[in-house]
């Protein structure tokens, strides 16, 4: 660990991504009232601590306005602050996409270790099932998941684990191949340890040096996707401060010559993905020089 | 026997040469205070344990220490003109192509899209700018002179389709055909078996006395550097401890490393309880934590007060022997007594009529199913018949060695008695009662028997402490309450000669025998009656190698388990074993007691194999008998007897002996425990000269 503070690219990786984290926690006073969590209603009465404002409220004259010491990123087109809706929008997204990756890990992890333990026609089953899902882009994976059982938090989640599961099969696969034939797997069959047992005990722990980087970089694609299904109204619905959806709402006012809203949206999406992707690339460069 | 007296001009002279890489840790000097010289047409060999600096003054002389190594200090003069402090160029010039190397992988040394014979002639059109046609003379001519069969065909062949031993050979005539003044070989047939490896270390020896070039010779086998060299280097934590002819170094060693190094090492002369290895105690020092005085002091038992203070210069003891220790005049090898550890000592058992076997194995098959070959996979391919046709039984308490070449199915069988791998036909009883495949075995057989792995490297599970991976076994096939499970692997920690606070270590914070010893005490947790080695030792080196043999010797006796042993080495089989069972292509074609099975009458392949064993004493005379060709397919055995195609006996045979490739050879009965498979007659068997003769009585 102390090897992995001194990686510039970990750390800085950490500083933008560690910034969300920070600005989505003490957005405002949630963090001490018990109830914030149980409705997004009650939200009206919270108060505002690094955000500010609240991501609802609508200052009356302040429509479209640029950057200013008041509203630090300027108003939107209904004169709502949007530096308070990013700070809130980081909230749903940090939470979510990291839940969807883990989701996907449990689901892709234990397919992919049992296709590579087993072998043989286990493996060809799964594996080709899988391959199958893979052959579809995810984009569309995710509109038809959303488009039947409509667009929530929970089918967000739902859409990514699914489109993400193949990919990390084949992983922890390609792992277990590897892993499975080191002596002391053999040591623990000739000791009759059970089939569940080998799996989860004595290979995944000795893969989770690659899953961890690739579940880093995974949970940058899943915050890109949720951007992506909020922009095409597929997210959060609405008055809920979402990135994907500020970006699209900013998009019209662009040509109009206000583009702080799609800018600042669009950056803040960014950071996190290339802090995100800086993350695993840190992590996988120690861990290749303690190979 | 070999030695030169060339007096000319040494080709390459070394002169208090240290190596130093840089680290995060900052500058970690490898090697410090080396100094040779090599003259032309004399081998020089350098000998050490793993990560004594060995290699590293092999790359220091050819510059290729990488990103981070560089000579600190010192000087290497190559034909007369300093290397060092030279930039990569001018290097390049100097050296030019007077330097070639051979490294121990054959194959990480060709290239294996390129034809054999591209890639040769290669070497001299690019450096010496030589027609096509001429290189590809020259390349044939190479061939042949390394005793290539069918050198013009093995031209146009890729390197995967000719054997490890015939690649070798080839990257031994790529490395000559430039005609270098120095040839650095860094341990050559160490990835070779031992019959191949014979024939490699013949071709060295033939090539010095036909090229006359310098040769450095680096290996970490006494028995292999005593075949080969003119002159030895022991190596020791970076440094050279003692330098002297072949023959002084086994005769009269002086420093106590060498001597105990050769006390350390399973002598071939020696049966079972004859021979006593004295590993020797502690550990290499690490390069960046060496201790202040003397760098083997803290190991050494003939240290004094004045070893720990100061560094200890090379002194010569006489013009052509050096030592690296104040007390060389006064230490003498012969009354070396053994210092005040335990060692086993172990006594030979016999299967007499105590009672029935504990194991027994009558006619097992294990074959493999090849992948179709052709177009789609349509055409079908025969099975590999890896173990075929194999009986044996073990009783209680004895110890059965199994031997042969690689690819000859030792591993097959014991993999299928433990029940890693699946029989095709064929029973195993254990005491009487068969076993099925390991998913359908009983907990309680399951626990009679366990196995000890090969790699230390990866016989332990990385991301567990080692406490935890004994304590497995022991909740598992033990029944040992959670209680008490601590206790109990401080008690099995202890059994194998380690401390209780190994119980929290990682294996990446053990050396290779230490993890060796963790494996030994995992598999024993289960008490159980059969144990099943594979290699245990053959990742080892040899100090280590004799501590872990004393132990599982000693442990084996102790609990009086049967034990199947796999081993390479026919030294290592014979200080350990009660029987060995000699395999050649899955059959076994000897088995007899350990102490008969080295001496006549025995069968052809157990007599090229121990002709091909190099043996650490330059008096040993053996006889000279190499194996032509290479080891058939075993999906494709010959007919009759597996062995002769390649069997150097067969001419014995009236007609050529072409009974042996007609009909199966008949058991010879020599003894009630010694069987034979062959043709010949047991007088025949009887009449062919030993392999080995002593010079001297030992």
């Amino acid at each position: 660990m102390g090897v992995l503070l001194r990686s510039p690219i970990f750390m800085a990786g950490l500083l933008l991504v560690g910034f969300w984290v920070v600005v989505g926690i003490f957005a405002d006073d949630c963090v001490v009232r018990p109830n914030c969590w149980v409705g997004g209603a009650t939200s009206l009465q919270s108060t505002p601590w690094l955000a500010r404002y609240s991501p609802y409220e609508q200052f009356r004259g302040q429509i479209r306005k640029p950057p200013s010491m008041e509203h630090w990123l300027g108003t939107d087109s209904r004169g709502r602050d949007i530096w308070a809706r990013l700070a809130h929008g980081a909230r749903p997204i940090l939470t979510l996409a990291p839940l969807a990756v883990l989701l996907a890990l449990i689901v892709g992890g234990t397919l992919g270790l049992i296709a590579g333990y087993y072998g043989g026609l286990v493996d060809e089953v799964v594996m080709r099932i899988l391959d199958g899902m893979i052959a579809f882009p995810q984009i569309l994976i995710y509109l038809v998941i959303i488009a039947a059982l409509g667009a929530s938090a929970v089918n967000v989640v739902l859409a990514i684990t699914i489109a993400g599961a193949p990919g990390i099969a084949r992983l922890v696969r390609s792992l277990a191949l590897d892993i499975k034939t080191r002596d002391y797997i053999a040591a623990a069959e000739t000791r009759g340890d059970p089939p569940w047992y080998i799996m989860f005990v004595e290979i995944l722990p000795n893969a989770r040096g690659p899953i961890i980087v690739d579940a880093m970089l995974r949970v940058g694609y899943a915050v890109f996707a949720i951007g992506t299904l909020g922009f095409l109204g597929l997210g959060l619905p609405p008055p809920s401060p979402d990135w994907g959806s500020i970006v699209q709402v900013g998009r019209t006012a662009i040509q109009a010559g206000h583009p702080w809203e799609a800018l600042f949206g669009s950056l803040a999406i960014a950071m996190l993905v290339v802090g995100l992707n800086l993350i695993a690339d840190g992590l996988s460069e120690e861990l290749q020089r303690y190979r | 026997m070999r030695e030169t007296s060339h007096s000319k001009q040494p080709v390459v002279r070394v002169e208090e040469l240290a190596i130093g890489y840089a680290t995060r840790q900052g500058l970690v000097r490898a090697v410090r205070d080396v100094s040779f010289e090599i003259r032309r047409g004399e081998t020089l060999g350098i000998v050490g344990e793993s990560g004594c600096g060995k290699s590293t003054v092999a790359y220091g002389l050819v510059n290729y220490l990488g990103k981070n190594g560089r000579i600190v200090h010192g000087d290497i003069i190559f034909q007369g003109q300093s290397l060092v402090g030279r930039s990569p160029e001018e290097l390049r010039r100097l050296r030019g192509d007077q330097i070639s190397m051979v490294y121990q992988d054959p194959m990480t040394s060709l290239n294996p899209v390129m034809p054999i014979g591209a890639q040769m002639a290669e070497v001299l059109t690019v450096h010496r700018k030589m027609a096509q046609d001429e290189a590809r003379r020259r390349c044939l001519a190479m061939l042949t002179k390394v005793a290539m069969p069918d050198p013009e065909a093995v031209l146009a062949r890729y390197p995967h389709q000719i054997s490890g031993g015939q690649q070798q050979r080839v990257v031994i005539a790529m490395a000559l055909l430039n005609d270098p003044a120095l040839l650095i070989m860094d341990e050559p047939t160490t990835a070779l078996d031992v019959t191949v490896e014979a024939a490699v270390l013949d071709l060295v020896v033939q090539l010095r006395k036909e090229f006359d070039t310098a040769i450095l010779f680096i290996s970490h086998n006494l028995g292999v550097v005593a075949r080969v060299c003119d002159r030895v280097a022991v190596m020791y934590a970076g440094e050279v401890v003692e330098l002297a002819p072949v023959r002084e170094i086994f005769a009269n060693p002086r420093h106590p490393y060498t001597q105990g190094l050769i006390r350390c090492v399973p002598k071939i002369a020696h049966t079972k309880g004859e021979s006593v290895l004295y590993p020797i105690p502690g550990r290499v020092p690490a390069p960046d934590s060496l201790p202040a005085g003397c760098t083997f002091e803290p190991r050494c038992q003939y240290a004094i007060e004045a070893c720990h203070q100061q560094r200890v210069a090379l002194a010569p003891l006489s013009p052509s022997h050096a030592s690296r220790c104040i007390r060389s005049h006064e230490i003498d090898a012969q009354a070396w007594l053994p210092p005040d550890v335990e060692v086993p000592s172990l006594t030979a058992v016999t299967s007499g009529a105590t009672d029935g076997p504990v194991l027994q194995v009558k006619a097992l098959n294990t074959y493999y199913k090849q992948g179709g070959g052709g177009i789609l996979g349509l055409t079908k391919r025969p099975p590999v018949r890896a173990v075929d046709g194999v009986s044996f039984s073990v009783a209680r308490g004895v110890t059965l060695g199994i031997v042969g070449e690689s690819g000859c199915g030792k591993s097959t069988l014991i993999k299928t008695v433990i029940g890693l791998e699946e029989r095709t036909a064929g029973t195993i009883e254990l005491m009487g009662v068969d076993i099925g495949k390991l998913s359908r075995r009983s907990l309680a057989t399951i626990r009679e028997m366990q196995m000890v792995f090969q790699n230390p490297d990866a016989t332990l599970n990385p991301s567990y402490a080692v406490g935890q991976q004994i304590a497995r076994p022991l909740r598992r096939l033990a029944g040992v309450p959670k209680a008490q499970v601590r206790a109990e692997v401080i008690k099995l920690l202890r059994a194998v000669k380690l401390d209780e606070y190994y119980y929290d270590r990682l294996p990446r914070q053990l050396s290779g025998g230490e993890k060796q010893r963790i494996g030994i005490a995992r598999a024993l947790a289960g008490q159980p009656d059969v144990i099943l080695c594979d290699e245990p030792v053959s990742a080892l080196d040899v100090s280590v190698q004799a501590a872990v043999l004393n132990l599982l010797g000693e442990l084996q006796q102790a609990n009086q388990m049967t034990m199947l042993f796999i081993a390479h080495d026919l030294s290592v089989v014979r200080t350990i074993t009660d029987y060995v069972a000699v395999m050649y292509l899955g059959r076994i074609v000897e088995i007899g007691p350990s102490s008969a099975i080295y001496a006549p009458p025995f069968h052809p392949y157990t007599e090229s194999l121990l002709a091909a064993v190099p043996v650490p004493d330059p008096t040993v005379k053996q006889a000279h008998i190499r194996l032509g060709g290479t080891p058939p397919s075993p999906a494709n055995p010959p007919s009759g007897c597996r062995f002769h195609t390649r069997c150097p006996r067969r001419s014995l045979l009236p007609a050529g002996g072409n009974i042996c490739t007609e009909e199966e050879p008949p058991w010879r009965d020599v003894a009630s425990d010694h069987q034979i498979a062959c043709h010949l007659t047991l007088e025949q068997l009887a009449a062919i000269e030993p392999v080995f003769s002593f010079g001297k009585e030992e």
